[in-house]
């Protein structure tokens, strides 16, 4: 059937033309002023970033705190992963969703919710300072490189848990049993049986936490003050802070082909961690509240520790929004949610507080657009033709940070043709969109395969045209796997901080932001509410996603 | 689908339709959440019908110049007037051109401001206040380790007990970099591979770092030597302590100036002429907690006495300064890039 071949290569054109213009182009601009001086193509920018100490200084900080975020991942992660796989419990259920939620969650909600909680005057030390009645703050993580690797566990524990109970739960029980009836311990099976068969899913979620904190921007940029910053929130200083732009684009080329390298070497030994499907039978599990078994009152130990890494910095930011005393009206208090509502203008955010909230909205809903019309698009162009070369141009984006991404959009919209789009939220939108839609691709891939082909062989029979197919059939077929990677796209845009924080232009502040400028303000009471409202809203968004991906996909969907 | 898109559109037109007229002011966050500004803005707009003053301040003073000249640079700001440029920023802004050049007839208050303050002798900037940079201690810091000379800043027993600011972020953190430059001269970046073990964290704007001593992060901070007067006067307490390590203390001056591409001259000037009047120059010690620059402007009595002045100012020549910027914040920079 060659002419599928030849119509996909001519739809094709449309995502691409698109990407040239929003993504390839712009980013030829950085890797044009990274590398070139005086329009010669020369590494001289970047053998001077790369000699000056502080730049290697921020290279090796970005190293070693990524190696340890995983590490404590890891840590943190297994046993969640380990508990969801083994043992029956009240609130299983609950505990499995959470492991969800840091997908979704604002980046920037978490370093506030750490401050509030793991700070020296937060509530952790405040109540350890007066039960145990201390003179100084016990709990001294914060503003370390300890405060940033706990918060990115924070996101990342979730996520190792996730990979390791899928692993776990697809491997075959009778080869323990078999080693168990061959008289080995309960230890030394799970040594030598259990570990080596989940050993591939390990490795594969430590090198995904691994990249992710390499590439880390908002926790570092709240949590790490001038001594702890990454080679990303570097870029950002460079470009917006100190308006170095040639420093920013050399830092920004550097950045891009490491990140360029991660992903190529993270697909490559995807292959290789794959583990093998295995057993019919599911694990089998056993209840953790035993009273004949103390032992499991280590795991008891383990909820206590998650409880206060996960459940501490969330409820934190609750309870501050409520609790925080307001001028004049002391606490309890709705003060903050007022004052996150009111249109009055706030000069610490170059907006009033509701219109951060009403910006948010109008970038996540014209973001989660694009993103779905991009993806359906590219997706079903994946689906028809099989390309590698294609599959890697149209899904580029995803390998590229989102500051670097910011950068470039930064300096495409100062320039014709962006610029006669104008400033304002359309860069946002622009940069939202490109940073989801290669996960709505993936969401809604599956689906084109599962669709029987005789259904549009049937409409166009009967005389329909081939695109009319698509709108008339094809697409209503799709559409509720189709709204669940909406809603997804929905809370990503929504929480999403760092393109924003690169292209935030006169009066465009969305929520995130708004906390951002709250929390260096130390308005910590707007600071709270405004992250509580914009948890609500994500966790809202998430959740349609959820069900709407249960009930459509029909699958996992993890991934971000 | 197409509701989304046609509520995108209405939305995007609102927003372009707002339209009274403004003098936008940026300044620094601090001058928001503890200076004059809405005292300011009140009797600017009362004065003035139908303006509306609007005042931009999400960053830090060096942090909200680098994005002006930035916005200068790439095709204009809103921007009107600038407020809260000090005497050692200066050069950076003539060099780029940020400020058009004031006219004294239209600011009759300025001959109330003594020679010695008049920073800017190319008539771009005006002053406005000044005061002095220096350490603050709580009384959280046991009495025995309060610091008085910089070697005690450097005691063992104060790790992680000091928060600074980032000198190319924050004009309190440049005021203390050019201090340290002051003091010590080639040797200053030794003094800061000592202190930073001391350092709790180096926040990008002084306000980061004063709510988060307030709170009790850390006890001792730099900021002004009228924190003192601050606590004495706002909450009756003597729980601040300012110090002066060797008798030192870095002294600032800061100013005003109207943006080159303003077209609203006549409205900024009579801006910079009320920040000068005595009205709202009386309020600046007890909201900015800085000195005024008007000289028929009286100190409430508790201010004068608990703001501290130091036995030895220090300024560096802000010529010489301008010249070496650069190169001391790149040696800066590798002095934090040592771990």
């Amino acid at each position: 059937m060659r002419w599928r071949g030849g119509a996909g290569w001519a739809l094709a054109l449309l995502p691409l033309a698109f990407l040239a213009l929003a993504f390839f182009w712009p980013l030829a601009d950085v890797l044009r002023l990274g590398l070139q001086v005086d329009g010669r193509w020369t590494g001289d920018r970047l053998s001077a970033l790369l000699a000056d100490p502080y730049v290697r200084r921020l290279l090796l900080f970005t190293l070693d705190q990524a190696l340890l975020s995983a590490a404590v991942s890891l840590g943190l992660g297994f046993p969640l992963g380990w508990l969801l796989t083994r043992y029956r419990f009240p609130g299983k259920g609950l505990v499995r969703a959470f492991t969800l939620v840091p997908f979704v969650l604002p980046s920037i909600t978490v370093a506030l919710g750490f401050i509030l909680f793991f700070g020296r005057a937060g509530y952790l030390n405040r109540f350890l300072m007066g039960a145990f009645g201390l003179g100084e703050p016990p709990i001294r993580v914060l503003y370390t490189l300890w405060g940033i690797v706990l918060a990115h566990a924070f996101y990342n524990a979730p996520v190792v848990a996730r990979f390791v109970n899928v692993a776990w739960e697809r491997l075959d029980p009778t080869l323990v049993e078999a080693a168990r009836v061959l008289g080995t311990g309960p230890v030394r099976a799970f040594l030598t049986v259990t570990l080596p068969l989940l050993l591939p899913a390990v490795l594969s979620a430590l090198a995904l936490v691994f990249v992710l904190c390499f590439l880390s921007f908002s926790i570092p940029l709240a949590l790490g003050g001038a001594r702890y910053a990454t080679a990303e929130v570097g870029v950002y200083l460079f470009a917006r802070v100190y308006v170095d732009f040639p420093r920013a684009a050399a830092l920004a080329t550097l950045m891009l082909g490491i990140s360029l390298a991660l992903t190529y070497l993270y697909l490559r030994g995807g292959g290789l961690f794959q583990a093998r499907a295995g057993g019919v039978r599911g694990q089998p599990t056993v209840p953790l509240l035993s009273r004949n078994r103390p032992i499991r009152s280590l795991w008891l130990g383990y909820l206590f520790l998650a409880a206060l890494v996960f459940l501490g910095p969330i409820a934190a930011v609750v309870a501050d929004s409520f609790l925080r005393a307001a001028p004049g009206a002391g606490s309890p208090t709705l003060y903050w949610y007022r004052l996150i509502f009111s249109p009055a203008w706030n000069p610490f955010l170059e907006s009033s507080p509701a219109g951060s909230v009403e910006t948010s909205l109008v970038v996540a809903a014209g973001a989660t657009v694009l993103a779905l019309a991009l993806g359906v698009a590219v997706s079903w162009t994946l689906h028809r033709v099989r390309s590698r070369a294609l599959e890697t141009l149209l899904m580029a984006p995803l390998a590229v940070s989102s500051v670097v991404l910011g950068l470039a959009l930064l300096f495409a919209f100062r320039r014709p043709p962006l610029a006669a789009v104008g400033r304002g939220p359309w860069a946002i939108v622009l940069a939202h969109a490109l940073i989801v839609y290669p996960l709505v691709v993936r969401a809604i891939r599956p689906l084109w395969e599962g669709l029987d082909p005789s259904w549009v062989e049937a409409a166009r029979t009967l005389g329909a045209r081939r695109l009319a197919a698509f709108f008339t059939v094809e697409l209503p077929l799709l559409r509720g796997g189709v709204l669940a990677a909406g809603a997804f796209a929905f809370a990503l845009s929504l929480g999403e901080m760092t393109a924003v924080a690169m292209l935030a232009g006169a009066g465009v502040t969305t929520m995130p932001l708004a906390i951002y400028h709250f929390l260096s303000a130390r308005e910590f009471g707007a600071a709270s509410a405004m992250a509580t409202v914009l948890i609500a809203v994500t966790a809202a968004a998430a959740w349609a996603w959820d069900r709407a991906g249960a009930r459509w996909l029909g699958r996992d969907h993890g991934g971000r | 689908m197409r509701r989304i898109v046609l509520s995108l559109l209405v939305l995007g037109a609102l927003g372009a339709a707002a339209g009274a007229e403004q003098l936008v002011v940026y300044t620094y966050r601090s001058f928001v959440k503890w200076g004059p500004a809405a005292a300011i803005e009140e009797a600017f707009e009362a004065a003035h019908p139908g303006v509306d003053l609007v005042w931009v301040a999400p960053a830090g003073g060096a942090e909200m110049l680098s994005r002006l000249i930035a916005e200068l640079a790439s095709g204009g700001s809103g921007a009107d007037v600038f407020l809260g440029i000090s005497a050692m920023d200066l050069p950076r802004a003539l060099a780029h051109t940020v400020f058009r050049p004031y006219d004294p007839a239209l600011i009759p208050n300025l001959a109330q401001v003594p020679e010695d303050l008049l920073f800017d002798r190319t008539g771009h900037v005006v002053p406005f206040d000044h005061g002095y940079v220096t350490f603050v201690a709580s009384d959280a810091l046991r009495e025995d380790l309060v610091p008085r000379t910089f070697s005690d800043l450097l005691r063992p027993e104060l790790k992680e007990k000091i928060i600074l600011q980032d000198p190319r972020t924050s004009t309190t953190g440049l005021a203390f970099l050019l201090w340290t430059v002051a003091r010590f001269g080639e040797d200053w970046t030794e003094f800061w591979r000592a202190l930073l073990p001391n350092t709790l964290t180096i926040t990008k704007g002084w306000s980061e770092a004063f709510a988060m001593f307030e709170a009790g992060e850390a006890p001792i901070v730099l900021s002004y030597s009228t924190d003192a007067a601050y606590a004495y006067i706002t909450a009756g307490s003597l729980r601040y302590r300012v110090l002066t390590p060797d008798g030192e203390a870095a002294r600032l001056v800061e100013g005003m100036g109207i943006v080159r591409t303003s077209e609203k001259a006549d409205l900024a000037h009579a801006f910079l002429d009320l920040v000068l009047s005595r009205e709202v120059q009386e309020l600046i010690p007890t909201s900015q907690w800085m000195f005024p620059v008007n000289r028929e402007a009286t100190l409430p009595p508790d201010f004068a006495r608990y703001a501290v002045l130091p036995e030895v100012p220090v300024f560096l020549d802000p010529a010489y300064a301008a010249e070496h910027l650069e190169a001391w914040l790149d040696q800066w920079q590798q002095v934090l890039g040592t771990p």
